[in-house]
């Protein structure tokens, strides 16, 4: 029977209560360790439709008559269009329809940054569209951009109100500390570059609407379009089968499906609404920048006293405050703490989630300036994170419904151990350390989400969700959970997604929700569908259902008996098993939080500033793992990822006029092959949450992509003694921080000359 | 973009529109608007190619050279450490010669300097990948490896006009002309002969490991007694340096001062690389 339940619901570090209605949850979880399926390594069930280029992406959706769209964008940091003339453009060769300000949402006179959307155009070829651009006549009152993030808190140019924490006595902490500790850190603007761009192709069919999207959220994408285009929600199907990631920036149907939606309606044909790599760069979202001011104070033997922490978050035009204090709040066991986080409105380009949104640049301070107190006090980094160890929630004392991250620790110290050794393999003007830091992250369930098996009398089990795979192997996760669940063998399941009309409601691909959230839904689904025919077979075979089980797609009996599926299944002819599953609840009254350690060793070349990540060891507490292959290709990728954001990749902007400079991937430096690290080592704790689902797995999208920044710097400072502390750590501010460290202390002592 | 119209013409001089070889930085030129072309004319077959003795062909793709044991280390190591595979084996060494400035401004078409305009907009804005010598008008930074190298290996320039030296294929900027080379409208370069030096050598700094444009790129050949540097990614042209003191008449912006001490390194790293063998 459902029931309406008050519970928290988090996405991307938002925590918000709210009544849902969820089924209740009857099904133990499965023992530890690997089962049959679940727990060991599965190749993606879809890895050969996409190596072999049969994968159907939005980008490859060509539907008959399709029309393609372009969009006019701003070319200045703030203007506002007096006038929008789109006569000219609607005469121009191939041009079927033409929208301007208010004609669909996101098109809008007043543009807050380079590249805001103000007018939008459909043609028979997307070169027609392009080539229509220049003939849209726009005048323009142009007005002094806002760009700096203090100067927009000094005057109070803000997204929300500041979000403050306040916990014990700061101050009189600090003036009681044996080591106070103050730093600025910064973080850099970073592009999410999915491989496939930001896309939609809309058609209507009489008042119902296809959206084929390149989307993180098919559900949302569904509501929001029939919302803002003031029709039913299930008037609209909304269809992504395969997708080129999105890393956070795909979460909503963003202006460029409304655009194509507007202008289907308008011309009566399908629109193709496509962002170039240079929009892409623009507009399409971002991890803000984030100025981080500092402070920690700690006893000699590293108890953290107190934690102090102001952060300016550059947002933009548009955009939402992440937690970027986050860690300071949550991750050691400290009394006294202080933050206060600022969502600056500027005249830029909107803030986007980007994978761990917050956390990411909240774990580069806090990590950072842990390893500056440690290193202050002369002590172990290690032993100063486990001496702060946080047995409940810091800021509620909330139990964990599990937490492992002194087994992280743990396991990390052989790798940490190895420093000694790999300091002494400096060479010439190569200076090599090893760094650590520490992981903290969400990634509890967020029901409801829905799920059916349906078994038919091929024997062959079908798994219906509205979910969709943004890239990270869900669809192989699923299909091993039901697959267990049912007893049936892996290649005997078929998991459909990237289709609002599918199943119920499903989770976003964000917040790393997927696994935790769905997986117990499928799994509930499984079982359901398994007792059906279990039911059916004890009917069949004349004995009681009580001694029948399902085992590698076999119905056995206690007694020695044994069936192949199909032998019931065939009896059903047209009629079918549906097994219906949901997720349940998060624990109440619990924190569920994931955690890792990351030890990174680098080698730094101390008269060029080039700095090379040789290995990387990487251990992570997500609860079970379902696929140990998918889980380690996420860790590498976040590590991946996470290189490129520490020594490489960086947005700029022309100081002046506030035009994105880097809109093409030479100038916006993505990590290549060569940048990855020769080594990457990657563990799981691999232990159940006993308190969360029936499945007991948390999500693992995001949490590798969170301390590797810190760990790397941390390690510059181990082989250099140089403190790098803003992003990226380019030629300049490593050569800076070595001369800084070098003027510091002439001559530096903890490194074989 | 505007179309253009590709012709195959059957000889060099025949050519009508902008001529193509490797087509590596011209095409996304003409996608951008940033050279205008209505023709085309693709010379790639007609264009020398190959190695012979110490004369590279100009239709030579880099790849080629990469590969070819004949050529100078300097050159050879220019050639490995510049662009990906796929460009390397498309790209053509006279192509490479004249390839344009990765200076965002000019490549956005900012009416900047280098585009015949008031004033170079890299000098008070976002610089740190540009010039830190021959800065004073326009602060965009030559992105070619090879040119470097070649500067340094005393390379001389066949046209189908003339022979010249390298160093008087490039200029800087000037009021009355703001184009980085002395080519005349159709002069096309046919190949390219470099001395055989004792030594030689070319160290890059880049963002990433691999597939970027020189921060700074070093190059160095001796001739018996005689060193020879050139850098590249420091000036609106490859960048002849008479000696490692001269690094010390840098003119570097604000955020370009760490290739200043970056060059220092890879010039001594290059100066010890040739000293020997």
């Amino acid at each position: 029977m459902p029931r309406l339940l008050k519970t928290e619901r988090e996405v991307e570090g938002r925590v918000e209560e709210s009544w849902i209605l969820v089924e209740e949850d009857a099904l133990d979880q499965w023992p530890a360790g690997p089962l049959v399926t679940v727990g060991r390594p599965a190749a993606r069930v879809d890895g050969r439709e996409r190596a072999r280029g049969e994968a159907r992406y939005t980008a490859d959706v060509r539907l008959p008559g399709m029309l393609h769209a372009a969009v006019v964008r701003s070319p200045h940091a703030y203007a506002v269009a007096t006038r929008v003339d789109l006569e000219r453009a609607l005469a121009a060769p191939g041009v079927r329809a033409a929208i301007g300000p208010g004609d669909a949402p996101g098109l809008a006179a007043e543009a807050g940054h380079f590249g805001a959307p103000v007018a939008a155009l459909a043609a028979d070829t997307e070169a027609q569209a392009r080539a229509a651009l220049e003939l849209v006549d726009v005048e323009w009152d142009v007005r002094e951009p806002l760009l700096d993030p203090d100067e927009a808190v000094a005057r109070g140019e803000l997204h929300g109100k500041p979000r403050r924490h306040e916990r014990g006595d700061v101050d009189a902490a600090l003036a009681e500390a044996d080591v106070v500790v103050e730093a600025e850190y910064r973080t850099q603007t970073l592009l999410h570059n999915a491989l496939e761009t930001h896309q939609a192709v809309c058609e209507w069919e009489g008042d119902r609407l296809t959206v084929y999207v390149s989307t993180q959220y098919i559900w949302e994408v569904r509501d929001q379009v029939a919302d803002e285009l003031g029709i039913p929600r299930d008037k609209v199907l909304v269809i992504c089968r395969f997708m080129g990631g999105g890393f956070g920036a795909k979460n909503d149907p963003g202006d460029y499906t409304l655009v194509a939606a507007v202008l289907a309606r308008r011309a009566g044909r399908p629109v193709r609404c496509a962002l170039t790599r240079r929009e892409e760069n623009i507009g399409a979202g971002n991890r803000n920048a984030t100025i981080q001011r500092l402070t920690a104070g700690a006893r000699a033997d590293g108890t953290l006293v107190a934690l102090r922490g102001e952060y300016v978050c550059a947002l933009g035009w548009d955009g939402w405050l992440p937690s970027t204090a986050g860690p300071m709040q949550m991750l050691y066991a400290c009394e006294n703490v202080e933050t206060v986080e600022y969502g600056a409105r500027l005249n830029t380009p909107p803030m986007a989630a980007f994978r761990a949104p917050g956390f990411v640049e909240g774990v580069w301070g806090l990590e950072l300036l842990l390893d500056e107190v440690a290193a202050k006090l002369e002590l172990d980094p290690l032993e100063v994170r486990m001496r702060n160890h946080a047995d409940a929630d810091p800021k509620d004392a909330r139990p964990f419904s599990a937490k492992n991250l002194m087994e992280c620790y743990r396991r990390a110290e052989p790798h940490w151990e190895r420093r000694d050794d790999v300091r002494s393999r400096s060479d010439g003007p190569w200076r090599r350390g090893v760094g650590l830091a520490t992981q903290i992250w969400f990634g509890s369930a967020a029901p409801p989400s829905y799920a059916t098996v349906r078994l038919e009398s091929s024997g062959r089990a079908t798994v219906g969700t509205a979910m969709q795979d943004i890239g990270t192997g869900t669809r192989t996760a699923m299909a091993q959970i039901a697959a267990e669940e049912l007893g049936f063998p892996l290649e005997r399941v078929e998991v459909l997604v990237g289709d609002s009309s599918r199943g119920g409601y499903a989770v976003v691909s964000g917040g790393s929700s997927t696994t935790s959230t769905m997986g117990p839904a499928v799994r509930s689904a499984a079982a359901d569908a398994r007792r059906q025919l279990i039911e059916i077979a004890a009917q069949r075979f004349g004995v009681e259902e009580g001694i029948l089980a399902v085992q590698d797609g076999k119905i056995v009996a206690a007694h020695g008996g044994s069936w192949p599926v199909e032998e019931v299944t065939r009896l059903l002819e047209h009629a079918q098993i549906v097994g219906k599953g949901a997720c349940g609840p998060n624990p109440t009254g619990m924190r569920v939080l994931t955690f890792g350690v990351h030890v990174a060793e680098v080698a730094v070349d101390v008269e060029t500033g080039e700095v090379r990540v040789e290995r990387v060891y990487a251990v992570h507490d997500v609860g079970r793992i379902v696929n140990p292959l998918g889980a380690s290709s996420q860790v590498e990728g976040g590590i991946i990822q996470g290189i490129g954001h520490t020594l490489s990749e960086q947005r700029l902007l022309d100081p002046s006029s506030g035009t994105v400079l880097t809109q093409t991937l030479d100038a916006y430096k993505l990590p290549t092959i060569a940048d990855t690290p020769p080594e990457i080592v990657c563990e799981f704790v691999d232990r159940p949450d006993a308190h969360l689902t029936n499945l007991g797995s948390k999500g693992l999208g995001e949490p590798p992509i969170i301390p590797i920044a810190p760990a790397i710097a941390n390690a510059i400072r181990d082989a250099t003694g140089a403190d790098v502390r803003s992003l990226p750590v380019t030629r300049e501010e490593m050569l800076r921080a070595l001369r800084e460290a070098r003027e510091r202390e002439p001559v530096h002592t903890s490194q074989p000359v | 973009m505007s179309p253009f119209t590709l012709r195959s013409p059957s000889s060099l001089d025949e050519i009508g529109g902008v001529p193509l070889a490797g087509g590596t930085d011209l095409v996304p030129l003409v996608q951008d608007g940033l050279v205008e072309a209505s023709e085309l004319a693709n010379i790639r077959e007609l264009l020398p190619r190959g190695i012979d003795g110490d004369r590279i062909g100009a239709g030579t793709s880099l790849a080629e050279i990469e590969r070819s044991p004949d050529v100078p280390d300097a050159l050879r190591e220019a050639c490995r450490l510049a662009a990906s595979p796929q460009l390397r084996a498309m790209g053509t060494v006279g192509g490479n010669l004249r390839q344009a400035t990765r200076c965002w401004y000019w490549r956005l078409g900012f009416p900047c300097y280098l585009h015949g305009g008031e004033r170079c907009h890299a000098r008070d804005g976002e610089h740190r990948e540009h010039a830190i010598f021959g800065n004073e008008r326009c602060a965009s930074a030559h992105p070619s490896d090879p040119a470097a190298a070649l500067l340094a290996l005393r390379a001389r320039v066949g046209t189908t006009r003339r022979t010249l030296p390298l160093t008087d294929l490039y200029r800087l900027p000037t009021d009355d002309d703001r184009d980085v080379v002395t080519l005349e409208r159709g002069e096309l370069i046919l190949w390219i002969e470099v001395e055989r030096p004792d030594a030689s050598a070319y160290l890059k700094a880049m963002d990433r490991q691999r597939f970027s444009f020189p921060l700074v790129g070093v190059a160095a050949a001796r001739f018996g007694a005689d060193v020879r540097l050139a850098l590249a990614g420091v000036a609106p042209i490859p960048w002849l340096l008479g000696s490692p003191a001269e690094l010390g008449d840098a003119k570097p912006l604000p955020g370009t001062a760490y290739k200043v001490e970056l060059a220092d390194a890879l010039v001594r790293r290059a100066l010890d690389a040739v000293a020997t063998g």
